[in-house]
């Protein structure tokens, strides 16, 4: 009998992640499904993807079954997949998502309420902007707001889909391993999104930050700047008597006025990135480690705890943070927890607007400790005998 | 003999004295607490001519518009009515108050900069930007900056928030040009670049905290000297001045119209040596150095109010309940208004003795017990024992010291071995550069534009003013103009011939970054003269992993007037010449840069989204003012 593997299956889903965990099981191996979105198809589309997911996860008897989905955050790159058709033919065991989705939770909701009401107000002014001109960075921005609207279809599946009935938890950093009774063995470290102060400021920005005093105060009738004046004092268009104020100056002080859509657009990425569950998944000698999206605040809260930098050292599997961005990776987890040759997966592809992701820099890094590296747009290079390679995805068997 | 006579009979004509002041109505906190006495105030500037504008001599206001490409009309504060009623009156409908209130708190900041450092702050940044410009009404948005590559303040404007806008309307106009601190912080900003212009490169994480700390110190103790305000909140609190209050709380209503409920920041804190360590948003670490400033601050008040406090009580010290007596109030007030203003100068001082590049919390503390020793050496009032207690609480320790005791905060004296400063030639007498900067002080501002009717003779006329200009410029006059650069050529020598001493790096250029002249009456009556030089130093080739920014060093060298060096406060690029000692410090401070690149990347959700070239960059990015307040905190 061959040595136990858990067995880590990348989907090529575009720019998104799709992770399907398969561990062996009596009778059938236990199945685990991490995210499932993309808002850049790499050749396949969503509905191809999630139709070989499902497809995967078929028992002999022609059932599908998951026994956990986990989705890490409610991005669409995260969670496109589940507003797809199919799930509701799907047995899960478990869903679980983090506490930020929790309906009952109302710190919870306002977390929410704030998030997709910045995407809203976000998307139509950045649609208006881009219809004005070509304009690379505000595509760039009305891509960030696209992934954070509420994704209800998909939410919805999450929150209320699929076939089994499956618990519903919404978890939140704690220091005590979780375990559930579909996948015995398996224990699950949360070690983030945390419920401190400091990590949910990242999620849910203070009102006082200038783009969001910004949008509020736009005029409701024009959508532009509010007049601060009465009209007797309007219709000065040159300076008064002795002021000089060149066309450079005027430039440059007009551009302070123009829309603040980026800053905002960036930072509610960040805000909603920094919901990110943050999982390290124990079976066996196998230490995996899945942290969605998560950012600096959530990394930096958990990398302070003793025993989890422990846990880090001994990490089998990495899913590379947010796409191989390189501020998902803290310096201090590469340089100074993670082993040697270890596997790394790379769910990425290059997109035009982002050049820094993947980040080069952080993949070599990466390198330096481990040549198991894969990037899911690049099958063809996973190193072998590493990685095996299938059409639709690439996949790593990590020693149990 | 007809054209002599018409000349003595104008200038021998009985003339107004120009009045030394200039009073001008203000908001003392911003329009929110409008409705309170203590809130209107007036207060008396230099009274320099002024065209409309107000366009002075260092500073001038241009009210453009930039959400609606317009001006505003400009306020002339010279026009009789105004003259007659200390400008406009408070109000947030007429643009030209405005202006005035930008002016007159802009000037008041200036005026202390003046004050504390014993000569005149310039603010012109060359390029044919010779004053400080002050954009009322730049933009629209909730922020204020200052920019430097205008060598201008821009104030926004906003609506407050719809649901939850404090005590403002919801949804009214608020001015960020009418609130008092923000507009000294956004000045004071100003005047740090214009004294350290590489505090705007964030080199450490302290670096950037200083400069808002900094401006925050100014603007708070600022609100000491209206003496209105001032004893209408100590009635109110009854003398306890640490009770939250709008004299320890920073724009008030800025913060509240963006729906924080509460003001921007305050100098209160619970001192927490761990807060430092975690704190790393430039305002948040920033507000840590302010209380403590505020700490110390607190304590002086009190051991100077406590003996008033007991004859008032019958030696109880327990205020008993009911209204305090006015008296009483006129007098701790006072008090408390020459502890704040002395604090205030101690902290501008502080920035003679303060290394010319990548400053920390810890630098600052030795400037400040070095600096106030330089002129009080015996600390009557407990004040330097009271600061460095207040820092410790907050765990802010410099680096390289053996003891919190003042001994060895001091900056380490240069040895007597020390080469002297020596400029004494006939171009670059060092002693001719004390007495232009003392009389610069002391001269009288240019007269208005038409003080006196002007004979309608051109030539009469022209022979006028060449009499007036004699006059008024004696010295300026008859001795011609002197060549600047000569002087810095001398500086520039001496440093080159002292580069191992002054741990100048022995290969890469020198350049003298500012040299001036002070002078300081110290409050023993002894008049203290220093000459104060600064050299800095860039690595030549650029580290990407400095972001964009360049390796620095630089030097700070303190003289006295004959020329004996007397501190040389030094920040050395790694060089062979260099101690063992210094070259291990200076390689730290090095890498200390390098990491706080990475956990600024780590933090800036940006920088995954940056090209290239801005990636590049992106320490230069990051370190305008304007991106720094893009936190939302003016």
């Amino acid at each position: 009998m061959t040595a136990k593997k858990a067995i880590v299956r990348m989907y090529n889903v575009g720019f998104g992640d799709a992770f399907l965990i398969l561990l062996p099981g009596k009778g059938r191996p236990h199945r685990i499904l991490v995210d499932c979105g993309s808002i850049k198809a790499n050749g396949v589309p969503m509905q191809g993807v999630v139709d070989q997911i499902v497809a995967d996860a078929t028992d002999k008897d022609g059932t599908p079954r998951i026994d956990l989905v986990i989705a890490t955050h409610r991005h669409r790159d995260h969670v496109l997949g589940f507003e797809q058709e199919g799930w509701e033919k799907v047995e899960v065991g478990e869903v679980w998502l983090p506490w930020t989705e929790d309906p009952d939770d109302p710190k919870a909701r306002r977390i929410r309420e704030t998030q997709s009401g910045l995407a809203a107000a976000l998307v139509p002014r950045l649609q208006a902007r881009l219809a004005a001109g070509s304009d690379p960075a505000g595509k760039a921005a009305l891509d960030m707001a696209l992934n954070a609207l509420t994704n209800e279809a998909a939410m919805a599946t999450l929150h209320h889909g699929f076939a089994g009935t499956p618990t519903r938890r919404y978890l939140s950093a704690q220091t005590k391993p979780l375990t559930t009774p579909h996948i015995p063995g398996a224990s699950f470290h949360i070690l983030g999104p945390s419920r401190d102060e400091a990590v949910i400021r990242d999620m849910d920005p203070p009102k006082n930050q200038s783009y969001l005093a910004h949008l509020a105060s736009l005029d409701p009738g024009t959508g532009g700047a509010p007049e601060p004046f009465g009209a007797e004092w309007h219709g000065h268009a040159s300076p008064p008597t002795g002021a000089t104020l060149t066309a450079a100056d005027k430039e440059r002080i007009d551009a302070f006025s123009e829309d603040v859509g980026g800053l905002a657009a960036v930072a509610l990425d960040k805000a909603v990135n920094g919901t990110s569950l943050l999982i390290v998944l124990k079976v066996g000698k196998a230490h995996l480690l899945l942290p969605g999206d998560a950012q600096w605040g959530t990394w930096n809260a958990a990398l302070q705890v003793p025993e989890w930098q422990a846990l880090l050292r001994k990490t089998t599997f990495y899913k590379v943070g947010h796409h191989g961005s390189h501020n998902a990776t803290p310096r201090g987890l590469v340089d100074d927890l993670l082993p040697k040759d270890f596997w790394a997966m790379a769910s990425t592809m290059g997109v035009d607007q982002w050049p820094n992701i993947p980040k080069k820099e952080l993949l070599a890094a990466l390198g330096k400790h481990s040549p198991r590296i894969a990037r899911s747009d690049r099958p063809q290079d996973a190193p072998k005998p590493w990685f095996n390679t299938a059409p639709g995805y690439v996949e790593a068997s990590i020693p149990m | 003999m007809q054209e002599t006579a018409a000349v003595l009979e104008l200038t021998l004509q009985p003339t107004y004295r120009r009045p030394q002041v200039r009073p001008l109505k203000i908001f003392a906190v911003d329009p929110m607490q409008g409705r309170t006495a203590g809130n209107r105030v007036t207060i008396d500037l230099e009274n320099e001519p002024l065209k409309p504008g107000p366009v002075g001599e260092r500073i001038e206001v241009v009210d453009y518009d930039g959400a609606h490409g317009r001006f505003y009309p400009a306020v002339d504060l010279d026009h009789p009515l105004l003259l007659m009623n200390d400008g406009m009156d408070p109000t947030e409908s007429d643009p030209r108050f405005h202006a005035q209130m930008a002016y007159a708190v802009a000037m008041r900041t200036l005026q202390n900069f003046d004050r504390a450092l014993g000569r005149r702050l310039s603010l012109g940044s060359g390029h044919g930007r010779g004053k400080l410009r002050l954009y009322p009404h730049a933009f629209h948005g909730a922020n204020a900056f200052f920019d430097p590559k205008l060598n201008a303040v821009l104030f926004g404007y906003f609506r407050a928030d719809r649901q939850s806008p404090g005590q403002n309307l919801p949804g009214q106009t608020v001015f960020t040009c009418l609130s008092h601190d923000i507009i000294a912080h956004e000045v004071t900003h100003a005047c740090v670049h214009h004294l350290r212009r590489h505090f705007l490169e964030p080199s450490n994480e302290d670096v950037p905290a200083f400069h808002e700390a900094f401006a925050d110190l100014v603007a708070l103790f600022q609100h000491f000297s209206y003496k209105e305000l001032l004893r209408e909140q100590m009635q109110r609190s009854r003398g306890d001045l640490r009770e939250r209050s709008t004299l320890v709380d920073l724009a008030g209503q800025f913060g509240q119209a963006t729906g924080t409920g509460r003001a921007l920041r305050t100098a209160i804190d619970v001192p927490d040596q761990k807060r430092l360590e975690a704190a790393s948003e430039p305002h948040e670490r920033g507000s840590i150095l302010v209380a403590a400033v505020f700490d110390a601050f607190f304590q002086t008040y009190g051991r100077r109010t406590d003996d008033l406090l007991r004859i008032a009580t019958g030696g109880t010290g327990r205020l008993p309940d009911g209204a305090l007596h006015p008296d009483l109030v006129a007098r701790i007030a006072g008090e408390a208004a020459r502890t704040a203003q002395q604090y205030l100068t101690m902290c501008i001082r502080a920035f003679d003795y303060l290394p010319p590049v990548d400053i920390t919390f810890g630098d600052y503390l030795r400037a400040l017990v070095t600096a106030d020793r330089e002129l009080a050496p015996d600390d009557e009032w407990g004040q330097r024992a009271a600061l460095i207690e207040a820092f410790r609480r907050r765990g802010i320790y410099p680096a390289g010291v053996f003891s919190l005791a003042e001994e060895s905060l001091l900056w380490e004296a240069a040895p007597a071995t020390f080469p002297t400063l020596e400029l004494g030639d006939a171009d670059t007498d060092i002693l001719d550069e004390f007495v232009s900067a003392a009389t610069a002080f002391s001269r009288e501002r240019p007269a208005p534009a038409k003080p006196e009717p002007e004979p309608a003779d051109a030539a009469l006329r022209n022979r006028l003013k060449e009499y007036r200009e004699k006059a008024r410029y004696p010295t300026e006059a008859a001795g011609g103009e002197k060549d600047p650069r000569a002087f810095y050529r001398r500086l520039h020598a001496f440093a080159m011939a002292n580069r191992g001493l002054l741990q100048l790096h022995p290969e890469h250029t020198i350049a003298v970054d500012g040299a001036h002249t002070v002078f300081r009456v110290s409050p023993n009556g002894q008049l203290l003269i220093e000459f104060i030089v600064q050299y800095t130093q860039a690595a030549p080739d650029a580290d990407p992993e400095l972001g964009g920014l360049p390796l620095r060093g630089g030097t700070t060298v303190v003289a006295s007037w004959d020329g004996t060096i007397r501190y040389v406060i030094a920040k050395p690029l790694p060089n062979p010449t260099l101690t063992q000692g210094q070259r291990a410090a200076a390689v730290a401070r090095r890498e200390r840069q390098k990491a706080y690149v990475a956990r600024c990347d780590a933090a800036d959700p940006n920088s995954a989204y940056l090209d290239a070239k801005a990636f590049g960059e992106r320490m230069r990015l990051r370190m305008g003012l304007r991106a720094l307040h893009d936190g939302g905190l003016a």
